[in-house]
């Protein structure tokens, strides 16, 4: 979700290629790095502003329904990525580990307790008190402990939607359950924002905000179609950042405007040929959240003539909205959406949305991270590396590593495994 | 196979059994085994993933011809999401998802008497047996005594020398056996129990708190280092029996108020009162002090773990927290650390 530091760079090659590779990133990208100063800004001042309101909140928690109340969103997440990228991650990790949390917890929440702790500026990482905190347990069980935690530590509300989990096999009926009581939840969280705020939820402005998320996404899901051209005019090193307007901006007009510019930079490159990775031999997806302190990886990848062109992560957050509804079946058309998506598909699902995707974007090989800060994302990933390799017959390597702690990450073991791995995709092309 | 065996998965005290008792079947709560290592498990998950879920999908593994049917109860992420790899895996003819609530409002009550109705008809139409509001409402009452019992011989941890590894199985096995048996097993403990020796003088009173303990071993340990429990608000303990379930016309409604009433485990939210019924163990029992543990890679307890220990050093009171790992064996390290909180107390 960080703004990438490295533009266009070039480096040695991590194999034995000498030759240089230039990796492109998307002249469009400066207006994204406008949107994040603004909001950075204001994500500083707001907290200041008595009759402004802020809340933190998840992935997987639908932003839109804070815009709806006009309530500005502050992304714990999102600042622990900002921390990793600046490198300093590491030093907030071991600061909360030196408060007693064990090293076996996410890596996001360590940094956050580090960051507020700390009080480093908002552009490090750096996150202000909120008004409340709101979250979900959708993804993680971390989610709900980490908004516990640091809700008791700032004494402020919490409140938190439970998610019903989709298992595989789940039926019609049980779905309907769990969209009931998601919807009965909805009623609970509007009571909740107004003993709060004293606001309610207005039929015209949750519209207003529905329509615009769901053009965000469209333009996104079109962005995202020209990854299927060979070669692939936009790269894992541009989508890991350009995520942003997804995670924290659905309902408003700022990341419209930016896509609108990215759709049309990429439409260009396409129409000229212009791959991310120049000679792209080897197309793969990336399952899992990136190294935030390591993005070089990415650009080592098209070292070796590798481009991600695929990442269900960054996919995720951009699912088509319900338009036209009334207040009611919005909300029920939200709680259905939001027990499925991507990130977090039951095992029979996310087989056969690897198979599609694997299919639709030439997939040649698969990256599973699995990461130490995220067990919920990394259980099922042993069945489908196997399907991966037996039913569709493309290489697929896991990585173990994580997302914000750079002690987890082992450079030389990593670096023997992903070149073997490009190996076995030369192996299998022929 | 034996036909009356529903095996449940579930991650703290979740799983409603007095449904499963009033099909007229035995709930068996599946634990793993220590003393065995995870080999066919460890094909499906990371060793990086919580070693106990690990072993109970390997008990499934090696037992689940012998249940009539498993059913995975909402816990923690485990449960979530590992039921899919159990779906691909284990042979089963009846595998059932039972989404408990993590809430504790209204919506949650409200969901889950939705939820405890559709396990009740699933295992009717499964096993083609009506289970009645009678026949739960006789379920409860013999649970009801089960938990008044486990109370009792509880109380006695306090009074009499009864080791910690002794009253843990007699927990244990209260859930994994015959309910109608089990409650006769327990009653005649009772007179035995009670003519145990005094309390050992060179024993301290510690309340244990955490993760779930699911092997006797680590009992054994805490003994080792002189410090008895006196108190606990455990899975295989006091959370199972420190409530008794109400006295409701309609019996799902019991089941709802028992479930929201029961000790609260760190899974859910709020986390509040799991603190307020330690606070209150404390203040009902004369306790020496506190030990607060989570099983590796168990991490809705290790996340707590911090404020838990820094709430009773607040307030004085001698409170110690350890990580462990999944294993019978002696651990000298943990055995060390512990007989040094010993000698601090």
């Amino acid at each position: 979700m960080v703004q990438s530091e490295t533009k266009e760079i070039s480096q040695n090659s991590t194999s034995s290629q000498q030759k240089k590779i230039h990796i492109r990133t998307l002249k469009s990208n400066k207006y994204l790095k406008r949107l994040m100063a603004c909001y950075f800004f204001k994500a500083k001042i707001y907290p200041k502003i008595p009759w402004k309101y802020t809340a933190w909140t998840t992935s997987a928690f639908p932003v839109e329904m804070l815009w709806t109340y006009d309530i500005f969103p502050l992304h714990p997440e999102n600042s622990a990525t900002v921390a990793a990228a600046r490198k300093l991650s590491k030093g907030l990790i071991e600061y909360a580990e030196g408060l007693g949390f064990s090293r076996d917890l996410c890596s996001y929440f360590k940094t956050n307790i580090g960051a507020y702790d700390k009080k480093i500026r908002t552009t490090y990482g750096g996150i202000d008190k909120p008004d409340f905190i709101c979250t979900t347990g959708t993804i993680c069980d971390t989610h709900v402990k980490w908004f516990q935690t640091q809700g008791r530590r700032m004494n402020v509300p919490v409140f938190i939607f439970d998610l019903p989990h989709q298992v595989a096999g789940c039926d019609e009926k049980t779905l309907k359950r769990y969209e009931n009581y998601i919807v009965d939840q909805f009623y609970e969280w509007n009571d909740f924002v107004y003993d709060i705020t004293g606001k309610k939820l207005k039929k015209k402005r949750l519209e207003n905000v529905v329509r615009k998320s769901d053009r965000l996404c469209q333009l996104w899901q079109e962005i995202y179609s020209y990854r299927k051209k060979k070669p692939s005019p936009l790269g894992f090193n541009d989508t890991f950042a350009q995520i942003f307007p997804l995670v924290i901006l659905p309902g408003i007009d700022a990341g419209i405007k930016y896509y609108e510019k990215v759709l049309a930079e990429i439409k260009d490159l396409a129409a000229k040929g212009k791959g991310v990775v120049p000679n792209e031999k080897y197309r793969l997806l990336f399952e899992g959240i990136p190294f935030w302190y390591r993005i070089k990886f990415i650009f080592e990848l098209a070292q070796l003539g590798a481009s991600i062109v695929y990442e269900p992560y960054t996919w995720a957050f951009g699912p088509r909205k319900p338009l036209g509804l009334s207040a009611d079946e919005y909300l029920h058309a939200f709680a259905r959406m939001w027990l499925q998506q991507p990130y977090y598909y039951n095992l029979d699902r996310r087989i056969e949305y690897f198979k599609e995707v694997i299919d639709e974007y030439s997939i040649d090989g698969v990256i599973l991270h699995n990461n130490m800060s995220c067990r919920p994302n990394s259980t099922g990933m042993l069945d489908l590396k196997k399907m991966i390799q037996r039913e569709i017959g493309i290489p697929a390597i896991i990585i173990e590593a994580d997302m914000n702690d750079p002690r987890a990450y082992t450079e030389a073991a990593i670096k023997t495994r992903i070149e073997g791995f490009i190996e076995l995709l030369e192996a299998n092309s022929k | 196979m034996d036909k009356s065996i529903i095996a449940y998965f579930e991650s703290s005290h979740d799983f409603p059994e007095e449904v499963v008792i009033a099909a007229k079947m035995t709930p068996y709560k599946i634990l793993g085994e220590v003393r065995k290592p995870s080999e066919t498990a460890d094909q499906y998950l990371f060793k990086t993933f919580c070693p106990l879920a690990r072993s109970i999908l390997e008990e499934a593994f090696d037992e689940s011809d012998q249940w009539a049917g498993i059913i995975v109860a909402h816990g923690c992420d485990a449960t979530n999401r590992q039921y899919d790899i159990w779906k691909h895996h284990i042979t089963t003819p009846f595998l059932y998802w039972f989404n408990t609530p993590m809430n504790d409002r209204k919506s949650a009550k409200k969901f889950f008497k939705e939820e405890l109705k559709a396990l009740v008809k699933a295992l009717e139409e499964k096993f083609d047996l009506e289970i009645t509001l009678d026949s739960i409402k006789r379920a409860i009452r013999l649970s009801n005594e089960i938990k008044s019992v486990l109370k009792e011989l509880s109380n006695l941890r306090a009074l009499k020398d009864i080791s910690n590894s002794e009253y843990f199985e007699t927990v244990k096995r209260a859930m994994l056996c015959d309910r109608t048996k089990a409650l006769e097993e327990l009653i005649n403990t009772i007179p035995r129990w009670q003519s145990k020796p005094e309390f050992p003088s060179d024993k301290r009173r510690i309340v244990l708190t955490g993760s779930d303990i699911t092997y006797r071993e680590f009992m054994d340990i805490l003994d080792r280092a002189g410090l008895r429990v006196v108190r606990d608000d455990l899975s295989i303990g006091e959370r199972y029996f420190a409530t008794q379930i109400p006295n409701k016309e309609d019996p799902l409604e019991s089941l709802v108020l028992y479930h929201f009433n029961k000790p609260r485990p760190s899974t859910k939210h709020h986390a509040n009162p799991r603190l307020d019924y330690l606070e209150s163990i404390v203040n009902e029992t004369k306790v020496d002090g506190i030990v607060s543990q989570n099983l590796k890679f168990c991490e809705p307890f290790a996340y707590d773990s911090v404020w838990i220990v820094n709430s009773f050093k607040e307030k004085g009171i001698p409170i110690i927290h350890l990580e462990r790992d999944y294993t019978s064996k002696a651990d000298h390290q943990l055995i060390n650390r512990l007989e040094a909180f010993n000698e601090m107390l």
